[in-house]
């Protein structure tokens, strides 16, 4: 019977080994297939530049924490596995084997485990990408269709990337095993976690962790023109760089001090937990970071999603201001338009605005953005009051002016302090910038400045051309076409009389906005997948750090720790695990967020709270189970 | 002087295997242990040493019998008491040391004291007493791999003293040390045993460790063969016990 339990036993524990490689890597493929999947989906069709070049933007600096992922994450766990195989393939030393035959024996083993993981990691991954579909869809009424196709680029695109890397390791571990000793590959696993390190070099790591991070998040938050863009890719890499650093000085400082001060190390199970951090923190520091840098991740998309569709709905709001709007150069044609669209409509509100035409040529300003609309304070004063908007700011004196904007989804010039504009010769400051949609679709088309009414009427002998915008809500957005045959008959009637009269209709079905529902449906894809990826790394590791503690609990036990002690050094430390790459990640989401908020011009906090508080959610799901999992693994 | 009961052990019997089966490894013991005894109890390999010391120290369940801890049997123990019992009456000493090689050594020493709730200073004063006595002062910020074996070996000793338990069971705990080591460990458990600081019951087949011992049983065949007393020398008693084992013609190797 003994001998039946004996084989059980190393055949669990063999099986534990392989398989935690196996499903490390199977992970690691699924997590990059996803991403290809979505970067090969037919996701980007609708989009136009520039918000392609955006969508570029943020899938590159994804690529770039992905590719990070990947070799940490290879890295890890063939590393792991090394160690424990080290120790039993070792013994053929013994046996007469050469260092080099054993190291075949290692790179063969691993081999197959890699092909085993890929041809796993593919099809979990191929699922996952239906779940997540299916996620999306219910998660959402403004979320878009996707449609993966299993497609040959995103597989082979996988497969090469990580082909490629897990060839690496395997020859790191071939050329490992070739050059060390007997001894070295017995011990193993005993000493391969290593303890305390020199302070002076922790606190240098430290300040310069420090330094990065704030350097990163300065880069992030910094307002600025078109070079906010570069700025936000460095600020990307100096984060990853400075919490990589931080975890990797301050943390061991904090744990060995901890240490040192017995009266604070001896209390309870204090003294068991701390130890164990300190002893794994050397191997565990990157998978702190790591998981610091995924839960980042996740939050800004999270945010950026809830962000994208906040901006979504105002973007539409906005459109949908009025269902009509004329533009002529016809002056008094209000009763008479309000009469025709009467015929077939309610009315809701009318307004009536009048306005200059200027030529880019006799606008001077920083952002040049074409032609520019000026028109009076008193007539955007009364108009918002008749179609019951926002009244203005305030009223602009001789030289100021407030400028119209839209709703935008991002925009990457964040500073817009210190915009004057030449007009006429006068320097006119900007001391507003609205996006109350006062002129409806047209504010989003052209470029609007609401100025002094003196200042107009000195504009307007100059002799450019004089408009007027004629514009309607209506009771039945839905029901816009009715008054469309009437509403073309008085264009053709004017344009016939050599006027410049156009008419625009909002169609309430309208699609031009879809593109941010694609990103929309982006961020919580890439949210998902990052929960997923900075949870598991913990988890992996617990799972692994659970089977080398059975021992040790088995000699606490024997000396009297009760298992419900035990348990709770277990809870304290797991707890530990989890709680300081979250305390980090909430702290470096707020600049992220913050960068975001720029970006998008809104406040973006309470996004940011919820956000922080789902991935909690996430994680407190994720520590339970891995408490559960531990208890089993240790076996206490 | 009067000496109080510690243990007591009554016919104590323990089966291996399945029903129908079983081989008795125990075949009714009975022992009498007393305040500050030095007891060894020597056995060949394979003779249910390790056994009886499970039991006698609440890891395995006897198949019949019952063991007596401060009056109270311990095979009708819960779980919990039972922590509870290895933790404040009883210390223990593994053949394979069994360290935390997590912690330093002097964390190690000071555990059971920090896990029972002693305040810091106190737990780190007792531990640097120990230590000093058993000739670790200057080990005790190294961690377990960074020590020898009779090093290690001592710093479990002082592990399983710091609590002042009522006994101490070792395990051959010179087994894996060599003989210098070996007798390093056993002077210093002896100089604790005759301060009157520790009430010890070791397990071992070699008759040097026993010759530390005030008295030795000789355990065969799963049944307490016969008892020897220290008269005179250690040198003495060691070739008493030496002539014991002959005459019985057991294997103790
Ligand atoms: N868990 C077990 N199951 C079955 N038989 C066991 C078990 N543990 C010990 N034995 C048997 O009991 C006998 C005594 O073992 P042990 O107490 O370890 O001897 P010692 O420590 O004196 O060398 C041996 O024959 C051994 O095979
Ligand atoms: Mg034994």
């Amino acid at each position: 019977m003994s001998i039946t339990r004996l084989a059980l036993q190393n055949f669990r524990k063999s099986v534990s080994t392989y398989l935690s490689l196996i499903l490390s890597l199977a992970f690691t493929i699924m997590i990059i297939y996803n991403f290809q999947c979505i970067v090969f989906s037919d996701l980007f069709d609708t989009l136009e530049e520039p918000n392609k070049g955006y969508i570029n933007v943020i899938i590159e600096v994804i690529t770039v924490v992905l590719v990070f992922f990947l070799l940490f994450f290879i890295w890890y766990s063939t590393n792991v596995f090394l160690t424990r195989r080290k120790r039993e393939i070792g013994i053929y030393v013994f046996m007469g084997l050469s260092n080099q035959r054993i190291g075949k024996l290692y790179a063969v083993e691993t081999l197959f485990i890699g092909a085993a993981a890929l041809v796993l990691g593919l099809g979990v991954g191929a699922l996952l990408t239906q779940l997540f579909q299916m996620i999306l869809l219910a998660l959402s009424d403004i979320s878009v269709d996707l449609h993966f196709q299993i497609a040959l680029e995103p597989v082979l695109i996988t497969t090469g990337i990580y082909v490629a890397v897990y060839t690496l390791f395997i020859i790191k571990g071939y050329v490992n095993i070739v050059r060390s000793s007997v001894l070295n590959m017995i011990s193993a696993s005993r000493r391969n976690e290593y303890v305390r390190e020199n302070r002076l070099l922790l606190v240098g790591k430290a300040v310069l962790g420090v330094a990065i991070l704030s350097t990163g998040f300065y880069l992030a938050v910094r307002a600025g023109g078109v070079e906010v863009i570069e700025s936000l890719l460095a600020a990307v890499v100096l984060v990853i760089m400075g919490v990589y650093l931080l975890f990797g000085g301050f943390l061991p400082l904090l744990f060995q001090g901890f240490v040192k001060n017995k009266a604070v190390l001896y209390r309870g199970e204090r003294t068991l937990w701390i130890n164990n951090v300190v002893y794994r923190m050397r191997k565990n520091y990157r998978t702190y970071a790591m998981t610091c840098v995924l839960m980042l991740c996740s939050v800004t998309a999270l945010a950026t999603s809830f962000a994208m569709r906040n901006r979504y709905d105002n973007i539409v709001r906005f459109r949908r201001t009025y269902t009509f709007q004329i533009l002529s150069d016809v002056p008094g044609s209000q009763e008479q338009l309000a009469g025709l669209i009467g015929r077939d409509n309610n009315i809701l509100y009318e307004s009536c605005v009048e306005l200059l035409s200027l030529d880019a040529s006799l606008v001077d300003t920083q952002f040049n953005y074409g032609n520019y609309m000026i028109v009076p304070y008193s007539q955007v004063a009364s108009l918002a009051e008749d179609a019951g908007l926002e009244p203005l700011f305030r009223e602009p004196a001789e030289d100021e002016v407030i400028g119209l904007s839209h709703v935008v989804l991002l925009s990457f010039i964040t500073d817009r302090s210190d915009i004057t504009y030449t007009i006429n010769g006068r320097v006119l400051r900007e001391i507003h910038d609205t996006d109350e949609p006062y002129l409806g679709y047209l504010q989003e088309i052209g470029n609007y400045l609401v100025v002094n009414d003196r200042f107009y009427d000195e504009l307007k002998p100059l002799g450019w051309s004089v408009m007027y915008v004629y514009s309607f809500g209506i009771e039945d957005p839905e029901n816009f076409a009715a008054s469309k045959d009437e509403l073309d008959a008085f264009v053709s009637a004017e344009r016939a009389q050599g006027h410049y009269t156009g008419c625009v209709t909002i169609d309430p079905h309208d699609k031009t906005a879809d593109w941010i529902k694609v990103l929309y449906s982006l961020c919580i894809f890439v949210f998902m997948v990052f929960v997923l990826a900075s949870g598991s790394i913990l988890f992996m590791k617990l799972y692994n750090d659970a089977f080398e503690e059975r021992g040790r609990y088995k000699v606490l036990q024997k000396i009297g720790c009760s298992e419900r002690r035990l348990r709770r050094a277990v809870s304290r430390e797991l707890g530990c695990t989890y709680a300081l790459p979250f305390a980090v990640m909430a702290g470096s989401a707020f600049f992220s967020v913050h960068a975001l908020e720029r970006l998008m011009s809104e406040n973006l906090m309470t996004v940011y709270g919820v956000s922080v508080l789902i991935v909690l959610a996430f994680f407190l799901v994720f520590y339970r189970a891995s408490v559960r999992l531990y208890y089993k693994n240790a076996g206490i | 002087m009067h000496s109080e009961k510690i243990v007591e052990i009554r016919n104590l019997v323990k089966d291996y295997g399945v029903k129908g089966f079983q081989t008795r490894v125990l075949k009714g013991i009975d022992l009498t242990i007393f305040s500050n005894d030095f007891i060894a109890i020597m056995g060949p390999s394979g003779s249910g040493k390790t056994t009886l010391l499970n039991i006698l120290s609440s890891v395995d369940k006897p198949t019949l019998g019952s063991v007596l801890l401060d009056g109270r049997d311990i095979t009708k123990l819960s779980n919990k008491e039972l922590s509870r019992l290895r933790r404040d009456k009883i210390g223990f000493i593994f053949q394979d040391y069994n360290l935390l090689d997590t912690m330093s050594l002097k964390d190690n020493i000071a555990l059971p004291l920090a896990l029972n709730g002693v305040a810091g200073r106190e737990c780190s004063r007792k531990a640097e007493e120990l230590a000093e006595m058993f000739g670790l002062k200057d080990h005790l910020d190294k961690y377990p791999y960074q020590l020898s074996g009779g090093q290690k070996q001592r710093g479990a000793a002082c592990r399983a003293l710091i609590t002042g338990p009522e006994i101490i069971f070792a395990d051959e705990p010179t087994g894996a040390l060599d003989s210098k080591a070996g007798k390093d460990l056993l002077d210093a458990l002896l100089r604790v045993n005759e301060q009157g600081n520790a009430t010890i019951l070791m397990v071992t087949h070699d008759a040097y460790s026993a010759s530390y011992a005030k008295d030795v049983y000789i355990l065969s065949d799963g049944a307490m063969k016969c008892r020897i007393s220290r008269g005179g020398s250690r040198k003495e008693f060691y070739d008493r016990i030496m002539d014991t084992q002959v005459s019985m013609g057991g294997d103790f190797t």
